[in-house]
């Protein structure tokens, strides 16, 4: 029984869908009896834009990229609502053991300059990531690709250097869109996607035009679609509410109410993995105490992060990174409470005294306040904590990480080994924490290769005790998407990665009214 | 006749010196700048960043050659008109710049046009009227105007105007303007923000300077003599109050270029200021370099016309 | 002993009475201001930092006299601390500037020649800096401390006073009772101390006054790109930052520190003009 090869995908990720689906996709909470119409132009305003915008999806950095990059180009894969992934430009996937994968094109997509869609192409967008010139994004991930080459007329195959069975999850990530073979200069846009890129201006705008010659029939509905950054959220909620844009991301969660009160507009919550987590190094003093460690997880109000910080647009979280709608969620970890007396047992035991720095920025959205309701918390149980907030530009190459005690940022990630891999095992380039532990190590790389689901769960479920008692990582709260937008504006709906709909709406929505 | 050659020899001399300045306005931005942890390599790859890629992408960059030899080099650059590339965006950093100086300079323009007529004729009254309630009532005017942050400012004209009442729209990203109602309409609320902050400084320093004049003996004469208040004040007052206020003046309109970042951000106007906030973010050194000169320049020259201004319109400077 | 004191306050007090209304007025808030910035965190009634209520933007209640911020906190306890920032940091950093850009300017002009070009030339390098931009680079380069931050606001204002002073001075330069002394042949320090900084000293009152507002401005300017003193201090700028999202239900959490930060300022310089007119009339006495 050649059980390797075709059906292992539709155990692995528990959805049926393999044969090609073009047309809507249905998604909960969007009004699915009207008709899309076609026609209209939506402007859509991001939270940043800078001449750091890109039309590489090697190098996209933002929302805004993201965004951009749907609209150009496409991928071997797509995200559906429940974060699994659907065909795109790959009709057909086959597997062996998870090792090798074989891609079967669709046929007769063309770029927007007319030529059709080779394997050639594929082979050039998923190899060039390895390259260190390319600079991207996702060069630890393409490491795995052993080899990427064209296996037929129409038919890419990829060789990982082990197993791995979210390789089509991973794969629908705006940075491994598909761009056309040979592609150095990203000056223009040369892709498969929804639209046409008619005019681009780094940190000003880019506009899109319908590219009627889209592998899915019937879509895209809007004629053009201009994409501009409004940095300032106050301005961009007036912008979106004095009929300047239709649809804005980032809506603060205090501003909500505004925008629901205004007739025709809404605001469009969608819950998702996303979190800023407190990081204590195992490395450095006092974090690397255990029982400092456990003080500060109690020490964590997470009620009062979810209703003060964000205003209930949160899920409380449990000190793991799995968030509850992920399939492989452990349900039966125990939630971690709010308990000063707690805190304040494993405290002394730790036996801290002093002034206790915490680093806190802008970057990582909330941060900076839960970092002074922790310095309030903590005042109780006599920690001395004080705030030290950095500027957001630099944080990443030059606080996250390097701080006994500070806060990450991390955006959902639909593959659970993917998270675990780069975030968690103790080799990994993002281990926030620094701690190392051998089981965890070995349970990754087991659940990597493993093609029974329900075996996996539970190795995932593990995991997540495994970080939830020994990691140097407090998760407060999973933070939701709030998307903000005209009420003309149908078939939005919400793909958990992101939001802007996983930064894909531009394709699925349509103007009515 | 001894003016003209007073003012030329002024012009040459400051052309001179203001090659100097420039010069050392480009150390010193680049030198704090090597200060700021990071390098452009580090920011453009951000969360995703490991040990080698950040090396590759230092190479491309040039970002591997010690400090002073970058430097050197981009001094190199300038001398032939080459500004460089930029690190994010790719492109020339003269083509960024052609983009978005332009946008400056013409807001700056407008708010010059509303704003420094209306400072005049507040300072000059106030001062024609000292002590008494116009004066005082303008004087609260100004300081009040000058006193709410400007984002406040912004904000509130933007909820009142674009969202309630919906005359004017709430971004001015100004790429097709096509008929002067259009102009009006896209830079009503960003002048309106940057009158608020500019025209009180100048104001002010009309009014003291003019007061000043007023309380000379010279003045004094003249009210002797009969001539009325205006009269005064314009013909014999303002003329030699002109070299403090000029500057006053001069150093509001170059705030117009570099500092207006705010009103930038809040209402989405591509202009320079941003891109400079943008690529000190970013580390984009080329580009921090270039807008530094830019700015630089245009306050050198500024400064330039003001003090032609004051030394041709008080006849004692003539003879320094 | 004891009389020296009660000869100022006498002549304070003396000075105070004769001032026209609006210069009252101006006294009266600046006294306000400087008493809360000195007493205010003391007499707060909650911590800085503390969540009190479940309701962010609360409107005025017994409770919580001046409401709650975006967060629940107390916006009275909120602004009688930042006052204290505000009112040290924009003093501070506003008298350090003048003060410097003053003396520079009195020796640039009085000692003439290369002397005067090397200065100017200096103080035109650092104006054509737009202030933002400094106090970006320097946050991101030194950190957030309250030092720093009147570091850089003074570095950034006092080419600014340099400029207007040394363009008053010489002005002055040129009048005839100042080249007489010059000519009596009296010491350089003496004409710049004894002749022309008392000529100049109203205008540059009156610049010293905006500079305070400058500086009050560059801080919630900054708190606007993300700098300034750390959490959960804050300044009266960044009160009326954070709290933006309340702007548009007139929430006193936004209204309450921009009137504050709008009485400090006018005050101030109600105050100066109202002094600086009274020593015109004095000199012309």
């Amino acid at each position: 029984m050649d059980n390797g090869k075709r059906n292992s995908l539709k155990l692995m990720l528990g959805v049926g869908a393999m044969a090609s689906t073009a047309g809507i996709l249905t998604f909960p909470g969007s009004a699915q009896a009207q008709a899309p119409k076609r026609g209209g132009r939506v402007r859509a305003a991001t939270s940043s834009s800078s001449t750091a915008d890109t039309l590489d999806p090697a190098k996209g950095a933002n929302g805004t990229d993201y965004t951009r990059q749907y609209m150009l180009y496409s991928g071997l894969t797509q995200l559906d609502a429940s974060l699994a992934p659907q065909p795109a430009l790959a009709e057909e996937i086959r597997n062996d053991k998870a090792t090798t994968w074989t891609f079967k094109l669709r046929k007769g997509v063309k770029f927007h300059d007319g030529s059709p869609l080779t394997p050639a192409d594929v082979v050039y967008s998923l190899n060039r990531h390895k390259d260190a010139a390319t600079a991207s994004k996702v060069k630890t991930v393409a490491e795995q690709f052993a080899e990427v080459k064209a296996s037929g007329p129409n038919e890419v195959q990829v060789k990982l250097s082990g197993p791995n069975a979210d390789l089509p999850v991973i794969l629908a990530a705006s940075h491994f869109l598909i761009v056309k073979d040979g592609t150095r200069d990203f000056a223009t846009a040369n892709g498969t996607g929804p639209f046409k890129l008619k005019e681009f201006k780094p940190g000003v705008r880019s506009v899109a035009v319908r590219n009627d010659g889209y592998w899915k029939p019937g879509q895209p509905y809007l004629d053009e679609v201009e994409l501009i950054g409004i940095q300032d959220e106050p301005a961009r909620v007036n912008a979106l509410l004095s009929g300047d844009v239709q649809l804005v991301l980032q809506v603060d969660p205090r501003s909500t109410g505004r925008v629901n009160a205004t007739p025709g507009y809404a605001v469009l919550e969608t819950k998702s993995g996303l979190y800023t987590d407190l990081v204590m190094r195992q490395d450095a003093a006092p974090t690397s105490n255990p029982d400092f460690v456990m003080a500060m997880k109690y020490l964590i109000d997470r009620e009062q992060a979810k209703n003060a910080v964000f205003r209930g647009f949160a899920t409380v979280a449990n000190d793991q990174p799995i968030p509850p709608s992920h399939r492989y969620y452990f349900a039966g970890l125990p939630q971690r409470p709010y308990d000063l007396d707690k805190a304040k047992f494993h405290l002394k035991k730790a036996n801290v005294a002093g002034n206790v720095p915490i680093v806190a920025t802008a970057a990582a959205n909330g941060s900076i306040d839960m970092a002074v309701l922790m310095q309030q918390s903590a005042q109780k149980i006599g920690l001395n904590l004080s705030v030290n907030r950095v500027p957001a530009d630099g944080y990443w190459s030059n606080h996250w990480m390097k701080h006994p005690l500070g806060f990450g940022n991390i955006n959902p990630r639909t593959s659970a080994d993917q998270l675990f891999t780069q975030f968690f095992k103790s080799d990994a380039p993002w281990n926030e924490s620094g701690w190392k532990n051998e089981q965890f190590d070995q349970l990754v790389l087991a659940a990597r290769a493993e093609p029974d689901d329900a075996k996996r769960k539970k190795m995932y479920g593990d995991m997540q005790v495994l970080i939830h008692e020994k990691c140097g990582i407090g998760i407060p709260v999973f933070i939701s998407f709030l998307d903000g937008h005209s009420t003309k504006l149908k078939g939005l709906g919400s793909i958990p990665v992101g939001g802007f709909m996983g930064f894909m709406f531009a394709e699925h929505v349509w103007l009515d009214g | 006749m001894a003016d003209k050659a007073l003012a030329a020899r002024l012009i040459l001399n400051r052309l001179g010196v203001g090659v100097l300045t420039l010069l050392v306005v480009s150390a010193i931005i680049f030198t704090i700048t090597s200060l700021l942890p990071g390098d452009a390599a580090e920011e453009a790859l951000g969360q995703s960043a490991t040990p080698e890629t950040v090396a590759a992408l230092r190479a491309q960059y040039g970002l591997d050659k010690p400090g002073p030899v970058r430097y050197a080099n981009w001094l190199g650059g300038l001398v032939t008109g080459n500004l460089g590339q930029s690190f994010t965006a790719s492109m020339p950093v003269s083509d960024l710049i052609a983009t978005r100086l332009p946008k400056s300079l013409l807001l700056a323009a407008v708010t010059a046009v509303v704003s420094v007529p209306l400072a005049l004729a507040i300072g000059i009254l106030a001062a024609m009227g000292r002590g008494g309630a116009l004066d005082r009532a303008l004087s609260l005017a100004t300081l009040s105007m000058v006193a709410v942050p400007e984002f406040l400012v912004a904000t509130i004209a933007v909820l009142v105007f674009a969202v309630k009442l919906r005359w004017l729209p709430a971004l001015s990203n100004a790429v097709d303007i096509k008929d002067a109602g259009q102009f009006f309409r896209t830079y009503a609320m960003p002048v309106l923000t940057l009158c608020f902050v500019v025209i009180a400084q100048m104001a002010r320093m009309t009014r003291a300077a003019v007061l000043d004049q007023l309380s000379a003996s010279y003045v004094e004469m003249a009210v002797l003599k009969g001539a009325k208040p205006a009269r005064v004040a314009l013909r014999h007052a303002l003329p030699n109050a002109i070299g403090p206020i000029a500057n006053a003046v001069a150093l509001s309109l170059s705030y117009l270029l570099g500092g207006v970042v705010i009103v930038e951000t809040i209402f989405n106007y591509p202009g320079i200021a941003s891109l400079m906030v943008d690529a000190v973010t970013n580390r984009d050194m080329p580009v921090v370099q270039a807008c530094a000169m830019v700015f630089c320049f245009a306050y050198l020259l500024l400064v330039l016309v003001a003090d032609l201004v004051a030394i041709l319109s008080n006849p004692r400077l003539r003879h320094r | 002993m004891s009389a020296i004191p009660v000869g100022l306050v006498r002549s304070g007090w003396r000075t105070a009475t004769s001032l026209p209304i609006a210069g009252r007025v101006g006294l009266l808030f600046v006294v306000f201001w400087l008493a809360v910035a000195i007493f205010g965190p003391s007499i707060a009634p909650h911590d800085v930092g503390a969540v009190v209520s479940p309701d962010a933007f609360a409107p005025l209640t017994a409770a919580y006299p001046l409401g709650t911020d975006y967060l629940g906190r107390d916006m009275l306890s909120r602004i009688l601390h930042a006052a204290r920032f505000t009112v040290g940091l924009a003093l501070v950093a506003a008298l350090a500037a003048s003060a410097t850009g003053t003396t520079l300017a009195l020796i640039a002009a009085t000692a003439g020649g290369w002397i005067d070009e090397v200065m100017s030339r200096l103080m035109d390098a650092f104006i054509s800096i737009p202030s933002k931009m400094l106090a970006l680079v320097m946050v991101a380069a030194f950190g957030s401390s309250a030092g720093l931050l009147i570091l850089t606001a003074a570095l950034s204002y006092t080419p600014g006073a340099y400029r207007i002073a040394r363009s008053l001075a010489v002005n002055v330069k040129t009048l005839e009772y100042v080249q007489a002394a010059r000519a009596r042949g009296e010491r350089l320090a003496y004409v710049a101390g004894m002749e022309i900084l008392p000529n100049m000293v109203n205008p540059m009152l009156a610049d010293f006054g905006l500079r305070f507002v400058f500086v009050v401005l560059l801080l919630s300017g900054m708190s606007f790109l993300g700098l300034g003193v750390q959490p959960p201090d804050a300044d009266l700028g960044s009160l009326v930052r954070e709290n933006i999202g309340g702007l548009f239900e007139g929430a006193p959490a936004v209204v309450t520190p921009a009137i504050a930060i709008a009485t400090l300022t006018v005050s101030v310089n109600l105050l100066i003009d109202a002094i600086s007119g009274r020593a015109t009339r004095v000199v012309e006495n």
